[in-house]
C-alpha cells in the first residue's frame, strides 16, 4: 500500500505548554480528509499519549503521521533513556514518570496500555540509552 | 443534511475593510474581499465577536421588533434569566415580568420553571453520557462542537435547553386550551445573536416551534419606562435556583455538582475541547461551556457590565424564597430529549484522494508564505490563506510577501 501523505512534527522535551499541538494538528488534518469522528478520537487519544511520553520521558523527538488509502500510521520516535523492560511498561499502572510530571496529572502509568487499546496495531521498539519508537496503526 | 442558519450579517456600506473582525473571529470565518468583510457561512458559529469588535457598526444581528410579534391570537414571551440583573441594582424579578406583560403580551412565561425542570432531569442525563458530560445552553458552542469537535458527541447531554423546554410547555398548554398551532406566538427575549440564529432554525422544528427572538437591548428602553424598581425586593413566584442559569458555573450549582468546569469564551472552549478530545481531562464529571465572557450574562444584547450583572444576579438570588418542586415523570425525559448533534463536514473534498492532494498542495503553499499572519491578503492567517487557495477561494498573487518559488 502506497503512502499518500506524511507530515512530521517535532516534539520538544519538557515542553508541557506546547505538548499536544502535534495531536491537534493531526486531528485537523484527519477532519480535512473526511475521516469519521469516532476514528479520529481514537487516533487523538493514542497520539496525545505518545506525544506527552516524548515530552515527559525523552530528550526530544518527533511525531510523524503517515496517511495511506485505508489507514493512518503514527510514528513517535524519541532520543532518550529508552525503556528497560517493555513488558513491564505495558502494564497498567506502571510508571517511571518523574514526580513533577505526576503532580501535573501525567504519569499515571496508563500511557502505553491506553495507546495500545486505542489503535488497531501497536509496535514498540527501544534501545537503552538511545531511543524509543512507537508505531501505531488505525484503519479508517 | 439540515440547512444551517445564521443571524450575524454585514451592512456592506458601513464596512471599510479594516481587519478588526478578520483578526478577532475565533473560528476564522471572516475574509476581506474587495475591501469588504465576507462571512463564510460554513465556518461562522454566530458568536457575535465580529459585532463586538467592529468600530463601524457594520456587523449586525437583528431580532424581530415588538411590532413584528403581531398577528397571533395569543402571544407568549419567554424572557432570558439574564434580563433580571440588567437594571444596575437588585430589583424584584416579578416586577420585571409584570412590566414585560404590559408591553403587549398575553403571558410572560416563567423560564425559571424550565430551568428547575432541566436541572432535575440533567442530574440523571449526565450519567448517560461519556465523562466529562458537556452541557451547554449556548448554540454557538453547540455549533462549534458540530463543526470542529464532532467526536465529542458522546459527551454532549442529549437534552433541550430551558428555553426550548419553555416553548414545548407553552405550545402544549395553549393547544390543550383549543388554540390552533398558528394562533400561538412564542417569542424568546434573547441576550445574544447566537439565540437569534437558533430561534430562526427552531421556527421549522415541529416539536418546539418558536416564532421569533427579540433582542433584550431592543426592548430595554420601553421596559425601563414601565418598570417599578422600588417595590419589595423579595419574591415568591420565581425560582431562585432557576436564576442561577444566567452565569457561568450556575448550572452546576443548580444541580448540586461540585466536580465541574465552567469555561467561557470561544477560544477557551476550543482549548478545553481539544484537551477533552486528547483524553487529558479525566477526573471531571461535568463541563459547562459558553461563548461569552462569564456565560450568558456576557451576551451582546445585554446592558449591564457582565461582572456587575453577576454580582447583582447573586443578590437577587439571595432574596428568593423558593424553587419549584419538580416531580419527574418518565414522559418528561423523552419529551425534552434532544437529537444527536449534527456532524458538520469540514472535509476538503468528497473523495479521499482529492482531499489528500489538496492537503499536500496546501502544505507546499504554507512553506512559501511568510508566516507573519499579516492579514493583507484578506485571510486571517497564512495557514487559512493556503487553505483558501487550495479551495479556490483565494489566489496566490493575493499574498504580497510570497517567498521565492511562488508563481
Amino acid at each position: 500500500m502506497q503512502e499518500l501523505l506524511s507530515i512530521k512534527y517535532d516534539v520538544e522535551s519538557g515542553d508541557f505548554i506546547r505538548g499536544g499541538e502535534a495531536s491537534s494538528s493531526i486531528k485537523k488534518l484527519l477532519q480535512q480528509l473526511g475521516i469519521k469522528a469516532d476514528i479520529i478520537k481514537r487516533i487523538c487519544v493514542a497520539c496525545y499519549e505518545a506525544e506527552m511520553n516524548i515530552v515527559i520521558h525523552s530528550l526530544g523527538g518527533y511525531i510523524e503521521a503517515k496517511i495511506f488509502n485505508n489507514k493512518i500510521e503514527i510514528v513517535a520516535k524519541d532520543k532518550g533513556p529508552g525503556i528497560e523492560n517493555i513488558d513491564l511498561a505495558m502494564k497498567e499502572g506502571y510508571s517511571t514518570a518523574p514526580e513533577y510530571a505526576r503532580e501535573m496529572g501525567f504519569g499515571g502509568g496508563m500511557g502505553l496500555p491506553n495507546m495500545k487499546k486505542s489503535c488497531d496495531e501497536f509496535y514498540i521498539e527501544s534501545k537503552i540509552g538511545e531511543y524509543t519508537e512507537v508505531r501505531m496503526v488505525v484503519y479508517f | 443534511m439540515k440547512e444551517v442558519f445564521h443571524s450575524v450579517s454585514l451592512i456592506e456600506e458601513k464596512c471599510i475593510g479594516c481587519t478588526k473582525c478578520l483578526m478577532n473571529c475565533p473560528v476564522e470565518a471572516i475574509r476581506i474581499k474587495n475591501g469588504k468583510a465576507v462571512i463564510y457561512d460554513d465556518k461562522c458559529i454566530d458568536c457575535g465577536e465580529c459585532i463586538r469588535v467592529c468600530p463601524y457598526g457594520a456587523h449586525v444581528s437583528k431580532g424581530i421588533t415588538l411590532n413584528e410579534t403581531a398577528g397571533y391570537k395569543v402571544k407568549v414571551l419567554i424572557p432570558s434569566v439574564t434580563l433580571y440583573p440588567q437594571f444596575g441594582q437588585e430589583i424584584n424579578p416579578e416586577e420585571v415580568n409584570k412590566a414585560l406583560l404590559s408591553l403587549g403580551f398575553d403571558e410572560v412565561f416563567d423560564i425559571t420553571f424550565s430551568c428547575d425542570v432541566k436541572a432535575e432531569i440533567l442530574r440523571k442525563e449526565i450519567k448517560k453520557v461519556e465523562k466529562p458530560a458537556i452541557s451547554t445552553l449556548c448554540p454557538s458552542i453547540i455549533r462549534l462542537i458540530e463543526k470542529d469537535f464532532p467526536s465529542l458527541n458522546d459527551h454532549v447531554v442529549k437534552m433541550l435547553t430551558p428555553i426550548e423546554i419553555s416553548a414545548v410547555l407553552i405550545r402544549e398548554k395553549y393547544c390543550k386550551m383549543g388554540y390552533k398551532e398558528n394562533e400561538i406566538g412564542i417569542f424568546f427575549l434573547t441576550p445574544c445573536p447566537s439565540w437569534i440564529t437558533k430561534i430562526k432554525e427552531l421556527k421549522y422544528n415541529e416539536k418546539i416551534g418558536f416564532d421569533g427572538a427579540i433582542a433584550i437591548s431592543d426592548i430595554y428602553p420601553k421596559l425601563l419606562k414601565v418598570l417599578n424598581k422600588s417595590s419589595n425586593k423579595n419574591y415568591r413566584k420565581i425560582s431562585k435556583t432557576g436564576l442561577l442559569w444566567a452565569f457561568s458555573g450556575g448550572q452546576s450549582q443548580a444541580i448540586g455538582m461540585d466536580n465541574f468546569l465552567a469555561v467561557d469564551g470561544i477560544k477557551n472552549a476550543i482549548k478545553l475541547f481539544n484537551d477533552v478530545e486528547n483524553g487529558k481531562i479525566k477526573d471531571v464529571d461535568y463541563v459547562e461551556a459558553y461563548a461569552c465572557t462569564r456565560g450568558c450574562l456576557g451576551g451582546l444584547f445585554l446592558i449591564e457590565n457582565p461582572f456587575n450583572a453577576e454580582r447583582i444576579a447573586k443578590k437577587i438570588i439571595a432574596n428568593g424564597e423558593f424553587s419549584y418542586k419538580v416531580e419527574l415523570h418518565d414522559e418528561f425525559q423523552s419529551k425534552f430529549a434532544r437529537e444527536d448533534i449534527l456532524k458538520i463536514n469540514t472535509k476538503f473534498a468528497d473523495d479521499f484522494e482529492s482531499a489528500v492532494k489538496m492537503i499536500k498542495n496546501m502544505n507546499k503553499i504554507i512553506n512559501m508564505l511568510p508566516g507573519t499572519d499579516c492579514g493583507l491578503c484578506g485571510s486571517p492567517s497564512c495557514r487559512a490563506f493556503a487553505e483558501d487557495v487550495v479551495k479556490g477561494l483565494a489566489s496566490l498573487v493575493d499574498c504580497k510577501f510570497i517567498k521565492d518559488g511562488g508563481e
